[in-house]
Formats: C-alpha cells, sequence, structure tokens
C-alpha cells in the first residue's frame, strides 16, 4: 500500500508536462554584510527590540553574572534550568546560583525524561541557555539542539535568558546555518529565536508569553 | 507614423461614444490622422472573463482581422488593451498560426495615456483646465499595463489643474465587468468606498482611464451624488485643449 | 470543519451586514499590508528579493518529484519515517494507527492548514481520540466550530464575550472575565497541561529542505515548538509542494515568508527538525513521521494551469490585498484556505461542483498577483477554472454554463462577428434602451441589470453610436474613412 501510492505519485509527477526552471535574479549583498562587527550588534539588538526581546552586552564574566543575578531577581527566580551547552558550561553556574541563592537545576540531574520534563514545565522560572548565533539582520538567536542544549529549556519557563559571546553575532541566517549542516551534519533541531512567545489572536489585542517565554533576555558577552 | 488607428471599445460604442470623439480629437491634435475601421466590434474581453472562450475567440479573430494591418492602435481603455495585449496569446493558445497573429499585434496596442507619453514622448498637450482632480488606478490600467505614471503626467501638465492626493487610489472600485451585476452588494460596497474616498479628497473630478470603472462610479455618483463627476481621462484632456482642436463633453 | 463555500454568496451578505467584521476589516488588512511593504523595505533590492522567491518556489515545482525523492532519502538517512499518502484517507489512517499504536488518549496540532483539509480532528474524534488545536486562534475558532477568518488571525473576529462563554463551558476558565490577556492565559494554562503529557503531536510544514531532509515551520506562539519538542511521537504532515533544493532556498522564502505573512523580519519561532532526537537528548521525539499528502496534487500538477496553485506558501499577502476579501472576510470562502489564495486552491483541491460563486467572486485587480511571493497568476487561474466550469470539464468537476447566460454570449459573439450584424444589434439595443429610460439616465432594464440597478444608474443610451458618428466627424475633419 506504501509503496503502491508513493510509486504512483511519483508516476504521475513525472509523467506531468515538464516545465522549465526559471531563471533566477541577482539579488545584492545583504545591507548586514557591509556593516562592521559593533553595528552588527547594535543592528541585533534593535531587531531583537523590535519583537520584544531584551539585549544588554557585558564586558566580561563577572559583569554578565551581575547582570544574570539582577534579572533573575528581578523576575522572583528561585529555580531555574540552565542548559550545559559550550557558551553555558564554562560559567559553572550551579556554584555561583548557591551564592547568589538561586537554585540552578540541570537537565543532566535527571534520570528519566518524565522528570526532567515535569521540572522544566512547573519546577523552575527561568530556563538559560547559550546560542550558538546571534543573526543581526532579523534579530534572531540560533540555537543547536543536541544532548547539552536541550529543547524544552529555552521554552517552557516564562523566562529565558540567553548567553552568546560577541564573536558568535553574526550579519545574515546564511553565515550561521551553513556551518551548522557542514559535511554532513544534521543537528536534529535547530531553533531560530527572535523575541519571546507572542499572540495578537484576540481582539488583535498582542500578548506575550502565550505558550512559551513571556520574557526573553539576551546577554551579549565581549 | 502620420496616422493612428482607433480601437473603440464597444461599451465606448454604444453607450460612453463622447469618450470615442474626445479619444479622436486628441489624436488629431497631436498632428496624427484618427482612423477608425468600421468593421470594429468587440475584443471578447466580457466573454473571456465569463468563461465563454469559444465565443472569446470568435470575438479576438474578428478583431485581428481588423486591425492587424495597422501601425498603431489607440484605445481609450486600459482593460480592452490588456485584453489584446495580454490574453489573446492565452486564448489562442492551442492555435498556434492565431497566437502568432495575437503575439505579432499586441505590441503595436496602446491605451490612451500610454500611447502619448510612452509612445510619441509628449506629456503636455498645451491644455489648460482649473480643477483639482484626484486619479483613480483602474485595475487592468495599473496592474495589467503598469500604466500609472502616464496619466498622472498628462493631468498634472495641464494649466489649471491639480491632482489631489487621493486614498485608495488603487483599490478597485468594484466594477469587475459582470461582477458588479453578479455580486452587487460586494460591489456596492466597493464603489461606495470609492466614493467616500474621492467625497474626502475634496477633488473637483475623479479622472480614470477605464470606461467600465467610469460607467461604475458614474452610476453610483449619479444615483447617490448628484452634484459630483467622474470623467474619463480621453474627455478630461479634449475638454481643456486649445479651443478649436477639442471637444468639451 | 464543515465545507461551506457553496454558500459563498449567503455568507457574503451576512458578513457585509455584520458590524464587527466589518469593522476589523477596516483594520486588520490595511494594517498587515502596511507592515509587508515596511519589511519589504529591509531587503537590499526589494523588487529582486521578491523575484527570487518566486523563482525558488518556481523551481521547487519544476523539480518537483525529483526534489521529493531526495527529500525523502535524506529524511530517512536522517532517521525520520516517510509515509506518502494518496488522499486524506491514507493520511489520517496512518495517523490513527500510530496514535492507537502508541496508545494515546489525545493529540494536539500546531497551527496547520494541512490537517484543516484533512478533516484530521474529526477522523481522531471518530477513533476516540481527542485532538487539541494548540494555536491560540486555531484553538477558538475548532471550539466555536468556525473556519479561519484571517489565516493570520483565524479567531481575530471573534467578541470577547463569546470566547468567554465557550472557554466557561468547556471549563478553560474558572471565573468570568472579558480581558484579552486573561482569556489568552487560560488557553495558555489549559493547553500548557496538554503539552506536559503529551505523547503524540502533529504538525504541518511550512518548508522542507531537499538537500538535507529537513522540515521546516514557523510561527510566534511557541505551540509548533512544543509540539515538535514534547512528546515522543512526532507527525508532520506536508503537502507534496512543500519542498525546495536547499536551505538557501528555504532561508530566502523564509524571509518572503514572514514579511508578507505579518511583516516580521522572522516570526518569533523557527524550527528546523532533520529526523527525531539523537541519544542524549532530553528532549524531542523519538519517532518521527512525515507524511507526505498528495490528495489531488498530482493531478493538478499534470495540467500547466493548475499547477501554479501549488506554488502557494500560505502567507495570506494576497487576502489583505484583495478588495473583496477585505469587505467580506474568511468566511463566506467556507474553507480552510481564504481569500484569493482559497479561490485558487479550493477549486483545485475539491473540484469546482461547489465553486461557481467562488471563482466569480473576483473583480480581476490583480493585486494578489502584483504581491505574491510565491509568483502566483490568482486572476489567471480564476479564468482559467471560469472556463472549465463553462465547458462542464470532468477533470475539474465544471458544472457546464446556465443555457441562457451561454445564448446570450452566443448571439453577442455572433453580433461581433460582422459589422452588419453589429449594427443591427446595436439599433436594437438602443430601441429597448429607449424604453426604460428617463431623462437622460437609465434607471433599470426591466428584468436585466437587476444586480446593477442595485445602487447605480447608467447614462441613457446615445441615439448614435459612435459608429454611426464616425462619418460625421470623419467629414468634418476631411479624414478617410
Amino acid at each position: 500500500m506504501e509503496t503502491n501510492a508513493r510509486e504512483a505519485i511519483l508516476d504521475r509527477l513525472k509523467s506531468a508536462h515538464p516545465a522549465s526552471v526559471p531563471p533566477r535574479p541577482s539579488l545584492p549583498p545583504a545591507r548586514e554584510l557591509a556593516l562592521d562587527a559593533g553595528e552588527c550588534v547594535a543592528r541585533f539588538q534593535e531587531q531583537l527590540a523590535a519583537q520584544g526581546g531584551v539585549a544588554f552586552q557585558m564586558a566580561d564574566e563577572a559583569a554578565l553574572l551581575a547582570r544574570l543575578e539582577e534579572i533573575l531577581r528581578q523576575e522572583a527566580v528561585t529555580r531555574a534550568m540552565a542548559a550545559e551547552d559550550a557558551v553555558l558550561a564554562p560559567l559553572d553556574l550551579s556554584p555561583w546560583g548557591n551564592r547568589v541563592g538561586v537554585e540552578i537545576v540541570s537537565p543532566a540531574a535527571f534520570n528519566d525524561r518524565d522528570g526532567y520534563t515535569r521540572a522544566v514545565f512547573d519546577q523552575v522560572q527561568a530556563g538559560i541557555t547559550g546560542a550558538d548565533y546571534a543573526v543581526a539582520e532579523s534579530g534572531t538567536l540560533v540555537l543547536v539542539h543536541d544532548a547539552r542544549q536541550p529543547r524544552l529549556i529555552s521554552l517552557a519557563p516564562l523566562v529565558h535568558i540567553a548567553v552568546v559571546p560577541l564573536a558568535r553575532v553574526v550579519p545574515t541566517y546564511e553565515a550561521a546555518i551553513a556551518s551548522l549542516f557542514d559535511g554532513g551534519r544534521r543537528p536534529s533541531q535547530v531553533t531560530l529565536i527572535t523575541g519571546p512567545s507572542m499572540t495578537a489572536d484576540i481582539q488583535a489585542t498582542p500578548f506575550r508569553g502565550m505558550h512559551g517565554p513571556q520574557k526573553l533576555y539576551v546577554l551579549l558577552l565581549g | 507614423m502620420s496616422s493612428a488607428s482607433l480601437f473603440i471599445p464597444c461599451i465606448v460604442d454604444l453607450v460612453l461614444p463622447g469618450i470615442g470623439e474626445s479619444t479622436a480629437a486628441i489624436v488629431r491634435h497631436l498632428g496624427l490622422t484618427p482612423r477608425y475601421h468600421q468593421a470594429q466590434t468587440c475584443c471578447g474581453l466580457m466573454a473571456f472573463n465569463s468563461g465563454f472562450r469559444d465565443e472569446a475567440r470568435r470575438l479576438a479573430r474578428h478583431f485581428i482581422e481588423v486591425f492587424e494591418a495597422d501601425e498603431v492602435i489607440v484605445s481609450p481603455s486600459g482593460s480592452c488593451v490588456n485584453m489584446v495585449k495580454n490574453r489573446y496569446p492565452e486564448l489562442f493558445a492551442d492555435e498556434p498560426a492565431w497566437q502568432r497573429r495575437a503575439l505579432a499585434l499586441a505590441p503595436r496596442v496602446f491605451e490612451l495615456s500610454q500611447f502619448i507619453v510612452d509612445h510619441l514622448g509628449v506629456t503636455d498637450l498645451g491644455a489648460t483646465r482649473q480643477a483639482a482632480v484626484a486619479y483613480h488606478e483602474s485595475c487592468s490600467t495599473l496592474n495589467g499595463l503598469g500604466v500609472s505614471a502616464q496619466p498622472r503626467a498628462l493631468l498634472a501638465a495641464v494649466r489649471g489643474t491639480t491632482l489631489v492626493p487621493f486614498k485608495g487610489a488603487d483599490v478597485c472600485c468594484g466594477f469587475g465587468g459582470t461582477f458588479s451585476n453578479s455580486f452587487p452588494e460586494i460591489s456596492t460596497a466597493l464603489v461606495s468606498q470609492k466614493v467616500g474616498f474621492f467625497l474626502e479628497s475634496g477633488a473637483d473630478l475623479l479622472v480614470m482611464c477605464d470606461p467600465g470603472c467610469l460607467l461604475n462610479i458614474q452610476g453610483y455618483l449619479h444615483r447617490h451624488h448628484p452634484g459630483k463627476q467622474a470623467l474619463h481621462l480621453a474627455d478630461y484632456l479634449a475638454g481643456a485643449l486649445p479651443a478649436g482642436t477639442g471637444r468639451r463633453p | 470543519m464543515k465545507v461551506s463555500t457553496a454558500r459563498f454568496r449567503q455568507t457574503a451578505l451576512a458578513e457585509l451586514a455584520n458590524a464587527r467584521t466589518q469593522k476589523f476589516l477596516q483594520i486588520l488588512p490595511l494594517r498587515l499590508s502596511a507592515r509587508r511593504q515596511e519589511a519589504y523595505g529591509s531587503f537590499s533590492d526589494p523588487e529582486a528579493a521578491h523575484r527570487l522567491g518566486q523563482a525558488i518556489r518556481g523551481e521547487a515545482l519544476a523539480r518537483l518529484p525529483e526534489l521529493l525523492e531526495q527529500f525523502e532519502r535524506n529524511a530517512q538517512a536522517n532517521g525520520a519515517k516517510v509515509f506518502w499518502a494518496a488522499d486524506s484517507r491514507a493520511a489520517n489512517g496512518y495517523i490513527a494507527d500510530l496514535a492507537r499504536a502508541k496508545g494515546v488518549r489525545y493529540v494536539t496540532k500546531g497551527k496547520s492548514m494541512i490537517t484543516e483539509e484533512l478533516g484530521l480532528n474529526e477522523h481522531l474524534a471518530g477513533c476516540g481520540i481527542s485532538a487539541w488545536e494548540t494555536d491560540l486562534g486555531e484553538f477558538i475558532a475548532q471550539l466555536l466550530e468556525k473556519p479561519p477568518f484571517h489565516i493570520v488571525g483565524p479567531a481575530i473576529n471573534i467578541p470577547v464575550e463569546q470566547i468567554r462563554d465557550i472557554f466557561l463551558a468547556k471549563g478553560i476558565l474558572d471565573q468570568p472575565t472579558t480581558d484579552p490577556v486573561a482569556l489568552g492565559k487560560a488557553a495558555r494554562r489549559f493547553l500548557r497541561d496538554k503539552f506536559r503529557d503529551l505523547q503524540m503531536g502533529i504538525t504541518g510544514v511550512n518548508i522542507a529542505v531537499a538537500e538535507t531532509g529537513t522540515v521546516v515551520n514557523v510561527e510566534n506562539e511557541g505551540n509548533i515548538r512544543f509540539n515538535k519538542s514534547a512528546p515522543r511521537t512526532l507527525v508532520c504532515v506536508m503537502s507534496l509542494e512543500k519542498v525546495v533544493p536547499t536551505l538557501a532556498d528555504a532561508l530566502h522564502l523564509l524571509r518572503v515568508l514572514c514579511r508578507s505573512a505579518t511583516g516580521q523580519a522572522a516570526g518569533a519561532y523557527i524550527s528546523l527538525d532533520s529526523g527525531p532526537r539523537k541519544n542524549g537528548e532530553n528532549d524531542g521525539p523519538e519517532e518521527m513521521h512525515i507524511v507526505i499528502l498528495d490528495n489531488g496534487r498530482s493531478a493538478i500538477y499534470a495540467n500547466r494551469h493548475t499547477r501554479e496553485a501549488l506554488r502557494c506558501i500560505r502567507c495570506g499577502a494576497c487576502l489583505n490585498a484583495c478588495p473583496v476579501y477585505g469587505k467580506v472576510g474568511g468566511y463566506p470562502y467556507g474553507w480552510a484556505y481564504s481569500g484569493p489564495m482559497g479561490q485558487v486552491l479550493t477549486p483545485a483541491l475539491r473540484g469546482l461542483a461547489d465553486a461557481g460563486d467562488l471563482i466569480r467572486a473576483c473583480t480581476l485587480c490583480h493585486r494578489c498577483k502584483s504581491i505574491c511571493p510565491a509568483g502566483i497568476d490568482h486572476p489567471g487561474l480564476l479564468l482559467h477554472y471560469r472556463y472549465k466550469d463553462v465547458q462542464a470539464d470532468p477533470l475539474l468537476a465544471g458544472r457546464g454554463a446556465d443555457p441562457k447566460e451561454r445564448l446570450a454570449h452566443r448571439l453577442f459573439a455572433l453580433a461581433g462577428s460582422r459589422y452588419a450584424y453589429w449594427r443591427l444589434f446595436s439599433r436594437t439595443l438602443r430601441l429597448a434602451g429607449r424604453f426604460f429610460t428617463r431623462g437622460e439616465m437609465l434607471h433599470g432594464l426591466g428584468p436585466l441589470g437587476r444586480g446593477w440597478f442595485q445602487s447605480r444608474d447608467l447614462p441613457a443610451l446615445p441615439k448614435k453610436s459612435f459608429h454611426e458618428r464616425w462619418p460625421e466627424i470623419a467629414a468634418k475633419h476631411d479624414h478617410r474613412l
């Protein structure tokens, strides 16, 4: 049945009158490609702000942690789940959390999926992640999900805080995405995040935090 | 080129012949001799739009036979010109011989303002008329032929005439040929919106390049706002020409 | 969803008289059009970006069978299971069997027009499995059993009182409120419970990438991400035309899609899935099923006219540009797809039997065509459908012409085929017109033109046609005839 449907569909498509492949107009390079590094960061911040995200730029780790503490306090966060991706792991947030009075939960602490799911849905008020890239053209974070970057941390809690090294700010999607799929790499999921979860489905009234985070903070480091 | 062949749409022939006279007057004013084939009838637009392609082909063949020897063909109707230029090739998709004839004819057919501005390179007709004018972008003229700057340039060059800003200038007036009769409530909602914007604009006159839109808008104005007037571009310009060359409707 | 395309006219009349509908139509399409216009300004060359998107869709269709095979190969290599469904029965059956095999009691759905097309919710309900829409607008529309009002805001026109009442009745809301935000929060709480315990999620597909076997979705709420991330089983249903050659093509299409739909440079969430989760991952599906749905599309593809409808990327920009949609809203179109998009897709997918008014409710203004990022010639396609309808085309289930209308067109074409006949026709017409003329205007034509004369007059027919005037004009100016 399955094979038959497949063959029948493909046969019909193949026997259809062939059409020629239309020529592609050449597109001038994106405006963002002409920006220098500083302008790229500014563009990223401006575009993110247009979609309701907030970005801060910190010179060093100490400043970053101070800002993180301030945000967690402001959002009344007592427990947060933090990914252990390449950006966050060196920050070693768990002992730091103990010092500032916020319990930092690691997804690795759960040996069953249901326990992890319950925690990320119900037991933490914030999710903290690194990001693989920040894209200037649209103010977008790129997160590659893998064993160190679970999907729900940046989705289920009401607050999402993402840390991005300045060197990871790129002008356009192409630079980021091509490298992630390079050499046959196929990340199971890549997510592009541009602002908090939003809707305007009732009477066109904007409402943030429809399903995912109500707040998105981006901490640019460097 | 010393003459131009007039393509007078059936709606102008039967209902609004004055627009045809104005067109002839403008052509003459430009130093060309207007010619008119008495054998012409209808381009087949209405039949085509209604799905009756056999009937549309019959009319289109007649049209091609009548006009194909002409050097330039001018018409005061964006939608009819769009039919001949852009729909005939599709209409004759299965008749290569007729399709060739249609394709050969297409580049020689012009909407009036397109003919004056693009083909003759004229924008100033030396005309004078004191009026604040709003320009309605007829859909086939704008989206089918890409003609918008031409009529605006012609109007702007008339001494004493000012083009006023017109909200929703490029939104359909709700004519759509048989649509206006088949879906009267939707059509009325659209023409009443168009007329509302016209009244808001403060313009004295609403000018356009398509006799279909004109019937619709003027018909609505006559019923609901009898003091206000819509006019075809040809009538507006011809009425503004120096005495003796034009014809004021 | 009940299909009510055949009632286009009645529904349109009701919506024209509905003050709330009219209020929303005054605002929403204009606002979205303006946003789109502004967003396109961020391209280095908006016109070239527009045409590149159209070329990508054109190439995708030209190379469709080859790209589908490539996509299938790569998706399978990524670990996804690919199922080809000939029709909605096959697709619904596959999904229901899977749900039963997994022992799930309910499924959730990301916003997806394709599952609307399948009637998947009804099918699953028949199998004892509830299906919950999770996009807020779709969720409300589902509860109220309404078709989408607008593809970007399916329930945006629904009064808050009505939402309050249905939420109270369904136990979604405890305390009555008409605050849109409070209503949104109630839906969040309700659906969050569904997501937490979710066993199987179902989404549509915005773009499928042949070179990588990747499925791409765009959204603003995050419900699709939940559907893709929370459950152990994920089903992505894609209509077979969604595939594009490369990731770079997908990125460009995303740019034009987001700008065209909501005027955003990017939707809040874009997710690219290449197979199920890998070892060691905390979340994400253990099984990823991709259903490639035909449902008549390969037959549509065979015809070079109807094939063009398959370019559509469901952005909804044509709704905002359409003068008719702008007066009647989404309900008259009577199915998942409204506006010009619905007028080209619905007849292609369901045939012409119920679509007589649907394909004629268009003034052929061409605005949809000029803004379409996928390069669809909507008016051209509608003219084709009208032709096929009049012809009683068996493939599209055309209904054949109304005999009176056909006779009128035949007689008119006969009259126009020779000048002698035309002169006779012209004289007869003007003679008849005189009968109805009062002063300078015609206020009616008896049984003819009743629709026209509801709100408009016609000028009195002239005593002489242009044909008859010409000899005098020519003589006066000494033109040869």
